[in-house]
């Protein structure tokens, strides 16, 4: 055999053992191929996700890594199927699939020889009806972005794993002013399990607005390794001015290598995670990963310059102005409207619009946002204001302003409206409206018009519509009339009562008189002096006592000699009285008749009276 | 002789009345509302006619030419017709000046008898009679001064498919709209606006270009 020979068997066999190799693997790799259904979903829903090994199903089969991507294990089947007479054992996993962001996926193929699968997945309000989620069309694949070298502004951590870059635009703010911040975050495909939250300013001194939960999601190729971008744009808010070093953080949960590096360089080399998870060499472990600081200067707004309407809005930004209706009667609502149109912290842009103005009523206005812009940084904002004419005939309202601080020009501006014309009518409600007026503008051939009864003779006018006992100053007089009526009566009761009493005491003395002149006669009957005298001076001590407003105790021999004389027959029947108390003297019937006479005739001379 | 003086002072006094509430400048007459009602009525402002029509009515709520064309234009303007009660009816019988004065003179008659009664127990029948007399010129006044002051917190609508707001301010969610002429009661009024009370007891606030009160404020 010659050399040749000999060096073309040599090759052959080493053929032949590389084909016998080759052979070898390809007949103990079973088939493992992975399906999805659906290919399309919406935020918040799931899809299936299915892996099948046609073999004997001894070989593990790993979980897929992909940032944004949950997957869940939700079963485990197993069978065995007959084709072509041969029994092919097959099982498979069935996980379920939940998005935590929209965008397109790409989940790694499952073996090295498969094809990757595609996700797509919509925003819930993104317009995507469920027509078009069931077609069948796969989804295209996003294209990755190639990139040779780490781009500006990115540091990669330590395991090359992630990065956040910040990208502040500006480098001097001023306190109050909105500047456009992206903040993007780099995950390394299947080396970052996930991200667990918003990323965040280091620093509390600022504020990010309007950051949105749904960051754009692109992949790209950073050093040759496949990364996930998600960006996130928001506006920055500076809350007090100074010197600042600013940096952004994102929660991140990595997987984390157990073995040295030179053993897996293996892993790094094939840059798939089929072979990490294959050789199941790492932890998941969760990390902060920031952004390199940028330096930011703060300035306070200048005092110098500053309008009387400026209520704080920074930027640059100009208006128009309108009215509607241009005619209308006094009394009747118009609306003013003031549209600010720029870009800048539209949350400061206010105004009172007319605030006072003379001949209208004016009220505060309301206001309405529209952006298009997703950090609410450009817009329209539109003021409302109503207002009502006092006055008709042609009126102007006046130009309208509004003052912001423009940080490019470093002053303050006040952008103005053109004065607007208004025409405006008298209005109905003007009660006292020439009849006369009217008729000159009458139209007689209306349904009203017929069927009226004719006018009346115009007879004298009141000074008001309210009826005249209604009226406050014609009340006095029932209120007088009243009063006079009540005191009459009351003088009336009074003397009315006097009188009432003074004969009820006559009545009672009348009666006390009778009873005493009845006695005095029953004691003379009997002769019984003591008894007579006894009751004729009783009867007249009660008598003069009346009289004289004394008590009847005071009515004495002494007293009756005092005031009626010593000749009195009065005083003589009180001095007899004494003396036939302790003399028993005798009297006779014509005596008696006598005494009975006198007394009598003074009882009924006070009865009288 | 002193009921002689007090008639005498009486009669003064409710003649100079008269003169003073007839000698105020530029006021109102029943004809006058009459007439420009008319003239509403005619240029086709079934709510300007209906107001003044309700205004002359107070002053003269028992002329008949002026309920009929109320009634016509009300009915004219597609808007329910309005039943009167007894107490509408009893302000009709007299104008609202001679029913002030009927009323005074009913005071006078019934405090006139009572403070004779005090003085004599005599003429007994004479006096209830005069009492009886009195009370029912009273209660006759006091019948018309409710029917009438009840109008004097109303107002008319005066502008076509008035809206009826929630709140008193021009931009105000609407919650209802009222027809032209519609009679409303008015309970409140705040910043231009009136809140009223439709006769179904519904509720809102009306601008007050759009409603006038029956009574001028």
């Amino acid at each position: 055999m010659s050399g040749n020979h000999i060096r073309v068997i040599r090759r052959a066999a080493w053929a032949l053992a590389g084909v016998f190799i080759a052979a070898l693997a390809f007949a103990d790799d079973p088939l493992v191929y992975a399906t999805i259904q659906p290919a399309q979903i919406l935020l918040g829903e799931s899809a299936q996700f299915t892996i099948t090994n046609l073999g004997d199903g001894t070989n593990p089969i790993t979980m897929p890594v992909v940032a944004g991507l949950k997957f869940e294990i939700i079963g485990r089947t197993r069978e065995v199927q007959l084709i072509n007479g041969t029994t092919l054992p097959s099982s498979s996993i069935v996980m379920r699939v939940t998005p935590q962001m929209a965008g397109i996926f790409t989940i790694p193929a499952v073996t090295p020889r498969a094809q990757p699968l595609v996700l797509q997945v919509n925003a819930a309000a993104g317009g995507t009806s469920r027509s078009s989620l069931a077609r069948p069309a796969a989804p295209i694949p996003p294209p990755i972005l190639s990139g040779a070298s780490i781009p500006k502004g990115v540091h990669l951590t330590d395991d090359g794993s992630a990065y956040v870059r910040l990208s502040v635009p500006k480098r001097e703010v001023y306190v109050g002013e909105s500047v456009p911040v992206e903040i993007e975050v780099g995950m390394r495909s299947g080396f970052v399990a996930s991200l667990n939250g918003l990323p965040k300013l280091t620093d509390d001194n600022f504020a990010l607005n309007n950051l949105s939960h749904q960051p754009e999601r692109t992949e790209k190729l950073i050093n040759g390794e496949p990364f996930v971008l998600l960006t996130w744009r928001s506006t920055l808010a500076v809350v007090k001015p100074g010197a600042f070093s600013l940096s952004a953080e994102a929660p991140l949960t990595v997987k984390i290598r157990t073995r040295p590096k030179q053993e897996s360089s293996l892993d790094d080399r094939f840059g798939d995670p089929f072979w990490q998870n294959l050789f199941g060499a790492t932890v998941p472990k969760d990390i902060d990963v920031k952004s390199p600081p940028q330096e930011l200067t703060v300035r306070e707004l200048p005092a110098q310059g500053r309008p009387a309407d400026f209520h704080g809005a920074i930027g640059t930004f100009s208006i128009t102005s309108d009215v509607s209706p241009t005619k209308a009667d006094v009394g009747d609502p118009l609306t003013l409207r003031m549209r600010v149109t720029g870009s800048g912290n539209f949350d400061r842009v206010d105004s009172t619009m007319l605030d006072h103005l003379d001949q209208w009523k004016t009220y505060p206005p309301k206001s309405s946002f529209n952006t298009s812009d997703p950090i609410a940084l450009g817009g329209m904002k539109t003021f409302e204001q109503p207002v009502i004419a006092s006055k008709p005939g042609v009126q102007e309202l006046p130009g309208l302003t509004f003052s912001y601080f423009d940080p490019n020009t470093r002053r303050y501006e006040t952008a103005r409206s053109a004065p607007l014309s208004v025409s405006i009518s008298p209005s109905l409600a003007d009660s006292r409206a020439a009849p006369q007026a009217l008729a000159t503008a009458a139209l007689a051939d209306n349904k009203f018009a017929a069927g009226l009864r004719p006018d009346h003779v115009e007879t004298p006018a009141m000074s008001s519509l309210i009826p005249l006992y209604l009226q406050p100053k014609f009340l006095a007089v029932p209120t007088i009339v009243i009063l006079a009526f009540a005191a009459g009566w009351v003088s009336a009761r009074r003397r009315r009562g006097a009188g009432e009493r003074q004969s009820a005491s006559d009545r009672i003395a009348s009666r006390a008189a009778n009873r005493s002149l009845a006695q005095m006669q029953a004691a003379a009957r009997a002769g019984d002096v003591g008894l007579f005298f006894d009751s004729a001076r009783s009867a007249l001590q009660s008598l003069f006592a009346a009289r004289w407003q004394l008590a009847p105790e005071e009515i004495t021999t002494a007293e009756l000699e005092d005031r009626l004389g010593a000749e009195s027959d009065i005083r003589e029947l009180f001095a007899l009285a004494d003396e036939a108390k302790y003399s028993g003297r005798k009297l006779t019937a014509t005596d008696f008749a006598r005494w009975l006479r006198i007394v009598r005739r003074q009882l009924m001379s006070d009865k009288a009276i | 002789m002193k009921l002689l003086r007090a008639a005498l002072v009486f009669c003064l006094l409710l003649s100079s009345a008269r003169v003073h509430s007839e000698s105020e400048p530029a006021g109102y007459s029943a004809a006058g509302l009459y007439n420009l009602a008319n003239s509403y009525a005619r240029a086709g402002k079934p709510g300007m006619a209906i107001l003044n029509y309700e205004r002359a009515s107070l002053l003269a709520p028992g002329d008949p030419d002026i309920q009929a064309n109320l009634s016509f234009v009300r009915a004219s303007a597609h808007l329910p017709a309005e039943m009167p009660d007894t107490l509408d009816r009893v302000a009709k019988i007299a104008s609202p000046f001679w029913m002030s004065w009927l009323g005074v003179f009913g005071l006078v008659i019934v405090g006139a008898s009572v403070v004779f009664g005090q003085l004599s127990s005599r003429h007994r029948l004479a006096r209830a009679a005069a009492s009886v007399l009195g009370v029912t010129m009273i209660g006759l006044t006091f019948c018309s001064a409710v029917a009438l002051g009840s109008r004097l917190h109303e107002g008319v609508v005066i502008a076509a498919a008035t809206p009826v707001r929630v709140s008193p301010v021009p931009m105000g969610d609407p919650l209802f709209s009222l027809p032209e002429g519609e009679k409303v009661k008015i309970t409140a009024e705040h910043e231009g606006f009136d809140l009223i009370q439709t006769r179904a007891g519904r509720a809102g606030w009306i601008a007050n270009s759009n409603l006038a009160p029956i009574v001028p404020r």
